[in-house]
């Protein structure tokens, strides 16, 4: 696999704030990507630069080899609906859909058509009538049906209910299986999209936390279930992320990988180990970052 | 150049903007117009200025290519330059459109004698001097340049800012406030009105589009850095 993203000391500059600082990253292609981090932490800058529709203050970006501003080359094998893009004046769906099969080659009309039914899109109402959930379909069904080699979906789901969040992760998975491509998925909404995603990036005031196999970053912590007393003592001064406790029963996320001898040792003094919520390990892990920061102040 | 004329098939998706609304709004102008002419007594010619009421369309549709199609443009991979003259490229179409309206409005003025009511929209003298060529030639500069006007304040605003459209707009004004002061200060009227009198509505429409292309280089400027 090949780099399809790379990114060098990329900073952008708002006027009072660094909204990305000295990023580098690199993206193999062929893979489901989460970009995870708070409101603000940079997703939208980072990825509206990658597609040149914003620029950088610093630093260097190339995808597909290439530069993308103002090259077709690049910029036809993207497709970047923004999570309130918008769209012509009294435009409808039918129309944004027939525009976009003009500039993708990989347009797919048939799926075009069975996501409008699945998300019971109106085609014929103007796209500025339309409820934000209906906003955030269209977006995702040009998102999907472009098949563009490299997609960005930016917090796709605002305002779509649970049923149709559902359908989006369906079928960005059967399509994705498919037709193998890059997808870069921006969201806070991390438990919802974690078995979606291969690798984690998580963005944090600007900085990348982490670029990892998802599975990597579940291996980080463990959960250990169990009488509570037991529990802290096997707890004892390992790093904890989480602590939920309900009677006699505690339920303690610790940082750090397990060996088979120390799962041995859990199971031995009648605990049990649970999935960590990839959730809750990134929210820790960017609190920790956060607090860090205001140590530094 | 196929992304590029690809652009105008994307403009003209929606039939309703450059072609349809332009086209109601002309309709409904001139038979405001010919009803209030009936209206006047008087057996003299008349003339009025209703047509001009699509040409203000032009400059809300240059003013919304960019704010809402061109962040369009760019979710579908969209570059600017294509994007930028794929839109000028529609907007010389529509205005040429307008041009043949306008003619074909006075056409039917000139047979029907003025809508029966000797009445005037587009078969304005002054405009047809130089002939059908010469007043398709006026229609379809102005259409343009508000069409150009819109899309480059739009453009200036969104890539420099509300501050720069205002100072901009202003000094503009003080130019042509200063061009005025001189002519009047130097007593210069008389011969300025037999100078544009001399020009003609084509040779000011051909003026017009030279205004036209120094607003459409400004654009291009300001467009190349321009964000969705």
């Amino acid at each position: 696999m090949t780099a399809v993203i790379e990114v060098n000391d990329l900073t952008k500059t708002y006027k009072d704030k660094n909204a990305l600082d000295r990023v580098s990253l690199a993206i193999e292609g062929g893979a489901i990507y989460g970009l995870l981090g708070r409101n603000g932490a940079g997703k939208t800058t980072l990825m509206s630069i990658l597609t040149a529709q914003n620029f950088a203050t610093s630093g260097e970006v190339s995808v597909f080899g290439e530069h993308p501003y103002e090259n077709a080359r690049v910029l036809s094998r993207i497709c970047f609906v923004r999570e309130s893009q918008k769209y012509p004046d009294d435009a409808t769906p039918r129309h944004a859909f027939a525009a976009a099969r003009l500039f993708f080659a990989n347009w797919d009309q048939q799926l075009a058509e069975r996501l409008v039914e699945d998300f019971q899109l109106p085609m014929k109402q103007t796209i500025k009538k339309l409820s934000r959930g209906q906003l955030s379909a269209v977006g995702v069904i040009i998102g999907l049906a472009s098949r563009a080699e490299l997609t960005f979906f930016d917090e796709p789901y605002l305002g779509l209910d649970a049923v149709a969040r559902q359908i989006f992760y369906d079928r960005l998975l059967e399509d994705y299986v498919e037709h193998p491509r890059t997808i870069i998925l921006s969201s806070h909404l991390i438990d919802e999209v974690a078995n979606l995603i291969e690798r984690v990036i998580v963005i944090d005031n600007g900085q990348i936390l982490l670029n990892e196999e998802t599975d990597a970053v579940r291996d980080r912590a463990v959960t250990v279930v169990g009488d509570a007393a037991r529990v802290d003592s096997w707890v004892g001064d390992r790093e904890v992320l989480h602590r939920e406790s309900l009677g006699r029963v505690a339920s303690v996320t610790v940082l750090g990988r397990l060996s088979d001898a120390e799962r041995a040792e859990v199971a031995a003094s009648g605990l049990d180990l649970a999935p960590v919520s990839l959730q809750q390990l990134i929210v820790r892990l960017t609190q920790r970052a956060g607090s860090t920061t205001q140590e530094v102040r | 150049m196929s992304r590029t004329l690809n652009v105008v098939r994307l403009q003209l998706i929606n039939k309703q903007t450059f072609i349809w609304v332009p086209l109601i709004v002309l309709v409904a102008a001139t038979v405001v117009s010919i009803l209030i002419y009936a209206m006047i007594p008087g057996g003299g010619p008349k003339y009025g200025g209703g047509g001009q009421a699509p040409l203000w369309v032009f400059f809300a549709v240059g003013l919304s290519a960019m704010t809402m199609t061109f962040p369009f443009s760019q979710a579908i991979s969209i570059t600017r330059r294509e994007f930028f003259v794929g839109t000028l490229i529609t907007a010389v179409m529509g205005s040429a459109f307008m041009g043949v309206l306008f003619l074909i409005g006075g056409g039917i003025e000139m047979v029907t004698n003025g809508w029966g009511v000797n009445g005037y929209v587009f078969h304005l003298p002054w405009v047809w001097e130089a002939g059908p060529l010469g007043a398709f030639v006026v229609y379809f500069t102005l259409a343009l340049f508000f069409f150009i006007v819109g899309f480059t304040g739009a453009t200036v605003y969104k890539t420099w800012g509300p501050v720069v459209v205002t100072a901009s707009s202003i000094a503009l004004a003080l130019v042509l406030l200063a061009i005025v002061f001189a002519i009047t200060r130097l007593e210069l009227w008389g011969e300025t009105m037999a100078g544009i009198m001399q020009l003609g509505a084509l040779g000011i429409a051909l003026w017009g589009l030279v205004a036209v292309a120094a607003f459409a280089l400004i654009s291009f400027l300001a467009f190349r850095r321009a964000k969705p």
